[in-house]
């Protein structure tokens, strides 16, 4: 098999999680380097990597290496594309590439212009259960979509000083949701109305975020959406969606570590869901990876490219502005507000 | 066991239906059924009364409570004329369209001294009852979001979509009562989105027939209600309340139980298909709820505040629409 060497600058939780997954999981990658100003030497050296360094320039320097995977702090990725993208390396990004439209297509046309394949990290994009959906959907099962609804909690509200820093429940955590409604529609964002309520811990309203929000959407095919996410499910990661279409519907529940079943005088009782993203989305995240060397060879598509990802802080921005003033708000409304009018 | 005896006005379907729930029930008689338009025949029973004057039940003295399930605009006239002859009342929803005329009928019900209930069976729904108790039990901690899906298996003719007040009066005001039952708060504030998508003739009759209608409640939780007049798989009647210490949902009911696993796939059949056959036993219920509290001199569990609510939230979801902005819901 033809092997793609790649580097990997961040190892931070998810840097690790997509390091291990290219040496373990990817056997069509080479990971050649790892780069980070914090680098646990011992665990990458137990990965087998050779190139073990502190600095970037360890990766974007090394002429064999042929693409990156960006995992640093979100502050640095637009920088780092741009460093990737001179050194004519293909890029991979964890999201949020920037908060900021402008910076996401400075970087699309940093990477058009060196002719370098941008994939952001969009995981549920690759997520089997999603692609099903996505089959069902694409064959006309459910015909005409009319409304598309998305659950997502997370298990655990994070820690304040991750609120602070995170840019907002909506371009932190339903980023994911406005791509994921992107994703199954085929269609593009149109308006959107958020409500939102912190309900879980007073301290996240006091750094200024929520940790509640229901976000209702309508989509240019005139579809409409809506959106729950809640930052504490105490039973898991709750992850699920519904296409109600003019034949019927389609919907993904919740996967689950085990399907053992309990059942005892004090009832019928199940496994709750997976604990987390890197346990319910394990396959979508090897597979993500597997379609970026796909598209860097020249043999697949770009599953998530900067324009999804201009697309959903969009949506976020328009959310942003109308939990903030709330009314509904039209796309290219929040886009000029924002001093973001330009299109892709 | 005291009988109640009842009187029913209005032999359509859910008049038909009430009547012979009602000729089941132990402790209950039922003496009279009025319409001026059913064919009546041998229906009911022999011993019951039927004819086209609502007189026939109104100025009996020996009737104690009556059913009103005649059509909507009848309902604030007939409760009053009901509640005037010192009868208690069961009044299917709405009371009416307009909140003044549903303020001057409960007004009328109040200086009457007689017990009112609105027809909201779906609190009498076993499960969803089941869904509020884990609320109340404290399950599930404090509320913090309630996600109801209502799908009816068909779309309504147009003829009816003109008369029904529009989907938010005629179809989520079900769900309006749901999440004010559900977690025990008022709903304050309402956004509604809807769209035609599946017959431009709903459109065309000033309707929608897709609605997503978020609510904003007294105590800071949110809801949101998702509608279609068509889902052509069946009845889709979901309720989730979650909250601090977890979730409650409630699925689709169907027939059995049966999962038929083949080649092509794993099959269970479809829900229930439409309302009569899913809230058969909130139905009976409701009834049996009623004829207690006339029975046991207690306020019914579902009153005219409730009917009243459901309907202000109603007009604040269409005005949130047609104005593409969230508004206040009007004080009872």
């Amino acid at each position: 098999m033809e092997q793609t060497t790649l580097g990997v600058i961040g190892a931070g939780r998810i840097g690790r999680m997509h390091t291990e997954n290219l040496v373990h999981a990817v056997p069509e990658a080479r990971v050649k380097a790892v780069a980070s100003p914090h680098l646990d030497d011992a665990w990458a050296g137990s990965l087998g990597i050779p190139v073990r360094a502190v600095h970037n320039d360890a990766v974007l320097e090394d002429p064999e290496i042929a693409a990156v995977v960006i995992t640093a702090p979100s502050g640095l990725h637009c920088e780092l594309i741009k460093q990737a993208a001179a050194a004519g390396k293909h890029i991979f990004c964890e999201k949020p590439v920037a908060f900021e439209p402008l910076l996401i297509e400075e970087a699309q046309r940093t990477a058009d212009e060196a002719g370098v394949v941008l994939q952001v990290g969009f995981n549920r994009r690759s997520d089997p259960s999603l692609l099903d959906l996505m089959a069902a959907v694409q064959n006309g099962e459910v015909g005409n979509l009319q409304t598309i609804r998305v659950t997502n909690r997370d298990p655990k509200a994070p820690p304040i000083d991750f609120v602070k820093r995170s840019g907002g429940i909506f371009f932190d955590f339903l980023i994911h949701d406005f791509d994921s409604v992107r994703f199954l529609s085929g269609s593009d964002i149109v308006e959107v109305y958020a409500v939102g309520a912190v309900l879980i811990d007073p301290a996240i309203g006091q750094a200024g975020d929520i940790d509640t929000a229901i976000v209702t959407l309508k989509l240019a095919s005139g579809a409409l959406a809506v959106i729950d996410a809640s930052r504490q499910a105490v039973y898991g990661y709750d992850q699920r969606f519904e296409v109600l279409g003019s034949a019927g519907s389609v919907a993904v529940d919740n996967t689950k570590p085990s399907t053992r079943v309990v059942s005892t005088t004090g009832g019928v009782v199940g496994r709750t869901p997976h604990d987390g993203f890197v346990s319910r989305y394990r396959d979508a995240f090897v597979d993500e990876l597997k379609a970026f060397l796909r598209a860097v060879r020249g043999e697949g598509p770009v599953v998530a490219g900067a324009g999804d990802a201009l697309a959903a802080v969009r949506a976020a921005l328009a959310a942003q502005e109308s939990f903030q003033h709330q009314r509904p708000v039209r796309l290219e409304a929040a886009a000029a507000a924002a001093g973001g009018g330009a299109t892709s | 066991m005291k009988t109640v005896t009842v009187g029913v006005l209005g032999a359509g379907r859910i008049g038909r239906i009430h009547t012979e729930n009602l000729l089941r029930m132990a402790g209950v008689r039922v003496k009279a059924v009025a319409d001026p338009y059913a064919e009546f025949g041998v229906w009911p029973a022999n011993d019951v009364r039927t004819g086209p004057d609502p007189e026939l039940v109104l100025a009996d003295p020996e009737i104690e409570a009556v059913l009103i399930c005649s059509p909507t605009p009848t309902h604030a006239p007939l409760t009053e004329a009901g509640a005037a002859a010192g009868k208690h009342i069961f009044c299917e929803k709405p009371i009416d369209l307009d909140p003044d005329r549903i303020r001057q009928t409960l007004a009328a019900v109040d200086a009457a001294g007689v017990k009112l209930q609105v027809g909201f069976n779906r609190r009498f729904d076993p499960t969803f009852a089941r869904v509020r108790k884990a609320v109340t039990d404290g399950e599930i901690g404090d509320v913090q979001i309630v996600k109801i899906t209502s799908r009816d298996p068909e779309a309504p003719p147009v003829s009816y979509v003109e008369s029904s007040g529009g989907i938010f009066l005629d179809m989520t005001i079900h769900d309006f009562d749901m999440v004010r039952f559900i977690t025990g708060q008022e709903v304050e504030e309402v956004q509604a989105m809807g769209a035609v998508l599946i017959d431009p003739a709903i459109g065309e009759a000033g309707d929608v027939d897709t609605a997503v209608t978020v609510l904003k409640m007294t105590d800071g939780s949110l809801a949101v209600i998702e509608n279609s007049r068509q889902a052509v798989y069946g009845y889709d009647q979901r309720v989730e309340a979650f909250g601090s210490d977890g979730s409650a949902e409630a699925a689709n009911e169907t027939p059995n139980r049966v999962t038929i696993s083949g080649r092509d796939g794993v099959r269970q059949d479809n829900p229930l298909y439409f309302f009569l056959e899913r809230y058969q036993a909130s139905f009976v219920a409701e009834l049996e709820a009623f004829i207690s509290s006339i029975r046991d001199d207690r306020p019914p569990p579902v009153g005219g505040r409730d009917g009243l609510m459901s309907v202000l939230i109603g007009i604040a979801a269409a005005r949130s629409m047609a104005e593409n902005r969230p508004v206040k819901v009007e004080a009872p």
